[in-house]
């Protein structure tokens, strides 16, 4: 259901990491009167990345938001961006079919992801999450990706698999796809 | 005898300690035929633990029998007064999703291999079962309700293990 009190925003928020940017960033939204309805931060290299979905109680404006979180962001060089989010858009649609686990791993080489993810675009798989993580070491990197996706009705995982099976080959990798069945208890 | 109506977190009886079950009486007779009335009553639903439908007992019931993930490899019925883990081993992560916490399911890690040791409430019995699998997980997941745990408290990660729940049939 649209919240048409409300009105919400996309706030990122990315720089060089130290402690008190999530205090900092989430202090300002405190003081706006502004709720964190969803949010994820992650460390990217030597990066800390904050996305956060606010909302606030109309009327309410993304200059008040921006004027409010610019001096924060400045003070600690991090860059901001905020969007408004369209009436309807904060909410996640939930799509019918199956859901798959996605494991990617092998020798770091530019492509494995957008190659990936491309097959998985043009057969209408969407994704959930995605992660990926530089191991191994610098002499031999090792590329991991982990991703979740939503199968379009019809398809199996098992088509997946074989649908990623000649990108298996030219790239040389491990890709490895898991049904995730949610469980009643 | 009846469906009893599910208590949703943040009920605080689902976060407390349940008791032990001194003797089979009839009101334990009562409690564990509402049990299984609220599980058959549940979509899909294949076990119930007595804090649930706000009963401070150490009783629970599981029936994967019916499930596809379990129809192969179950016990069929078990109603449990005062269950014990005695053994376990292996672990695997299993996306659960709880009638107690609506809307979401996570990512949990378990023994897949476990003996529970409980009185049968039916044949006033002590029994040993040694489940396995889905049957295993269902087990672990009504006992943890006992002890006040919900699978919330053993997710490992909110970005990368809870999610949005999809519509069960």
């Amino acid at each position: 259901m649209p919240h048409r009190e409300l009105t919400h925003y996309a706030v990122s928020v990315v720089g060089a990491d130290r402690p008190g940017i999530v205090a900092g960033v989430t202090g300002a939204l405190f003081k706006l009167g502004c709720n964190i309805a969803d949010s994820s931060c992650a460390m990217l290299a030597g990066e800390f990345a904050m996305i956060l979905i606010v909302s606030h109680r109309k009327p309410f404006t993304k200059a008040n938001l921006i004027e409010e979180l610019k001096p924060v962001c400045e003070r600690m060089a991090m860059t901001l961006s905020v969007r408004h989010l369209p009436l309807g858009e904060e909410d996640r649609k939930e799509t019918a079919g199956e859901i798959c686990q996605i494991t990617v791993y092998g020798a770091d080489q530019p492509g494995i992801v957008y190659r990936v993810t491309n097959t998985l675009a043009t057969h209408q798989i969407n994704i959930m999450d995605l992660q990926t993580k530089l191991a191994g070491t610098e002499q031999e990197p090792v590329y991991i990706m982990l991703l979740e996706a939503v199968l379009p009705d019809g398809l199996a995982p098992e088509e997946v698999e074989r649908l990623l099976n000649g990108l298996k080959q030219e790239l040389q990798v491990e890709i490895s796809v898991r049904t995730v069945t949610p469980v009643e208890l | 005898m009846a469906v009893q109506p599910i208590l949703k977190y943040p009920h605080p009886l689902l976060k407390k300690m349940a008791h032990h079950v001194d003797a089979l009486d009839a009101a334990v007779h009562t409690l564990v035929q509402d049990l299984l009335d609220t599980m058959q009553a549940g979509p899909g639903s294949v076990g119930v633990a007595a804090p649930q439908i706000g009963v401070g007992l150490r009783v629970c019931v599981v029936d994967v029998s019916n499930s596809r993930h379990g129809k192969d490899n179950n016990h069929g019925l078990l109603c449990m007064v005062n269950p014990e883990i005695i053994s376990r081993s292996g672990l695997a992560v299993m996306r659960e999703g709880c009638m107690s916490v609506p809307d979401y399911t996570g990512d949990v890690e378990r023994a897949t291999e476990i003996t529970v040791r409980f009185l049968d409430s039916r044949s006033g019995q002590q029994r040993e079962v040694a489940a396995s699998g889905f049957e295993a997980v269902a087990i672990q997941h009504e006992m943890d309700h006992l002890d006040g745990l919900l699978f919330l408290d053993r997710i490992i990660s909110v970005s990368t293990g809870l999610f949005r729940r999809k519509q069960y049939r």
